[in-house]
């Protein structure tokens, strides 16, 4: 067993120089420009990171009616936000939430890969892909979550979406109380990314 | 039976979970997610896709089919022991790099020397050569996707209808969660239109477009006596292939 669960020492060197000449070698083969790579990147980094899903929470948490419209058409609600352009582009083209309510906790996973809402949450965090999240998640929700620090009430219904298909599933959190008043783009600073996936709340308010 | 397809539920992983939230935690992960995003930006199988993107325009070298199903694939393919043992990224590396060998993308030799000169200097640059055209491509990919979404469908079961997970056998890919594998469930809800897969998946039964739908399953029908108290009910989303009618009590009774 030790010889099949060995590492390398240098296990991290040999795969930084192994993607570094595999990026090298593509481009001298004219598959991928020398900036293709930091182009992506750039993209994730500026433009699709989970600002968008805060955005589209708490403009749900203001308007009753835009919260109606993202439950039974996601990518109709997203569309009317002022986000940017490619919403609906990679892991996007089909997009749909899930609504929080007293009573209701959703929770998203991909026990298959790490199917991932990319333009609404950034790339997905390693604790989505980790096996045993995965494993554990579809047959035994209520003690993850507690184990990750959610606070579930015994009569709490936990609904659990493996995203097996086309579907890109988040999750839109309970507005947290001690909000009221609130503007938009405070009330989109409390929501986190785990939140948004169903392995924890919204942050409370700092209390004033 | 590959354990990739039967990890949801897999008894026995009851240690605490890494809830690390990077999404990289080493810079070297983020050059191979960056490597598989353009080359699935400039996979020959967006020619069938429904944006109208203009490969031809688009002078990069790459003239084969890189998407998801090709990735999972090559996860899917992995000893069940190297799964749990090498982290997210490490399996990407290995995949791609061994898909890029394959297809002739990539010379082994020419590999291994360019490693060990990496290695020596990893500050070493890249070649500078810049391509404006596949750039704006891979990024037009990315704002416009890839969706599976084709023509209407003519689902065969209705929302509330009772279904049974049937057991197609399972080849090098599936999107059958393995634990849902003869499962009764009820449709919760039916996708508008049809959706097709990256690939035929043969047996399995993917590839075509088929209806698809969101079914509901509870989880002492998923787990038996397994099954976590109080909880709550498993949704997943299924093609129209995966799944059989399932009778009503009544007519469960009447035979």
């Amino acid at each position: 067993m030790t010889a099949q669960f060995g590492y390398p020492e240098d296990r991290e060197q040999r795969s930084a120089a192994q993607v570094r000449a595999l990026e090298a070698l593509l481009i001298e083969k004219g598959v991928i420009g020398s900036g293709t790579v930091d182009k992506v990147l750039g993209y994730f980094e500026s433009e699709m990171t989970p600002v968008n899903g805060q955005k589209i929470v708490a403009r749900a948490w203001t308007d009753p009616a835009f919260a109606q419209l993202l439950a039974t058409d996601t990518p109709a609600a997203v569309a009317e936000l002022d986000l940017p352009l490619g919403m609906a582009g990679a892991e996007g083209e089909h997009l749909a939430a899930v609504l929080n309510e007293p009573g209701v906790h959703n929770l998203v996973i991909c026990t298959l890969c790490s199917c991932f809402p990319w333009p609404v949450l950034g790339l997905p965090p390693y604790w989505y892909k980790d096996p045993v999240f995965r494993a554990r998640a579809a047959r035994e929700p209520r003690a993850v979550l507690g184990e990750l620090g959610v606070p579930l009430d015994p009569d709490t219904e936990v609904r659990v979406w493996d995203a097996s298909g086309h579907s890109r599933w988040f999750v839109v959190p309970e507005r947290p109380a001690g909000t009221d008043g609130m503007s938009e783009a405070e009330l989109a600073a409390l929501v986190t990314t785990e939140s948004m996936i169903g392995v924890g709340l919204a942050d409370a308010p700092t209390p004033a | 039976m590959k354990l990739q397809h039967h990890l949801g539920g897999l008894d026995g992983l009851s240690g605490p979970i890494d809830f690390e939230k990077r999404v990289f935690v080493e810079d070297w992960e983020r050059r191979i997610f960056g490597i598989h995003a353009a080359m699935m930006g400039l996979s020959d199988s967006l020619r069938e896709a429904l944006p109208d993107y203009d490969l031809d325009a688009v002078p990069s070298a790459f003239a084969d089919t890189w998407t998801w199903a090709d990735l999972r694939k090559g996860a899917e393919a992995m000893n069940p022991f190297a799964y749990f043992q090498y982290r997210y990224y490490e399996k990407w590396l290995g995949g791609i790099t061994g898909y890029l060998v394959q297809q002739g993308y990539v010379d082994e030799a020419a590999l291994a020397e360019a490693t060990d000169r990496y290695r020596a200097e990893p500050a070493a640059a890249l070649p500078d050569r810049d391509e404006g055209v596949i750039d704006e491509q891979v990024l037009r990919y990315l704002r416009e996707g890839d969706s599976p979404r084709r023509g209407p469908a003519a689902p065969v079961f209705a929302v509330g209808d009772r279904v049974l997970v049937g057991d197609p056998p399972a080849g090098e890919h599936t999107r059958l969660p393995g634990y849902l594998r003869g499962c009764p469930g009820t449709v919760e809800r039916v996708c508008e239109g049809s959706y097709a897969y990256f690939c035929s998946t043969g047996a399995d039964g993917l590839g075509e477009p088929v209806a698809v739908y969101v079914v509901r399953f509870e989880p002492t029908d998923v787990w038996g006596p397994t099954a976590e108290p109080n909880a709550g009910p498993l949704f997943a989303e299924l093609y129209q292939t995966y799944l059989a009618p399932r009778p009503t009590p009544s007519q469960e009774a009447a035979r």
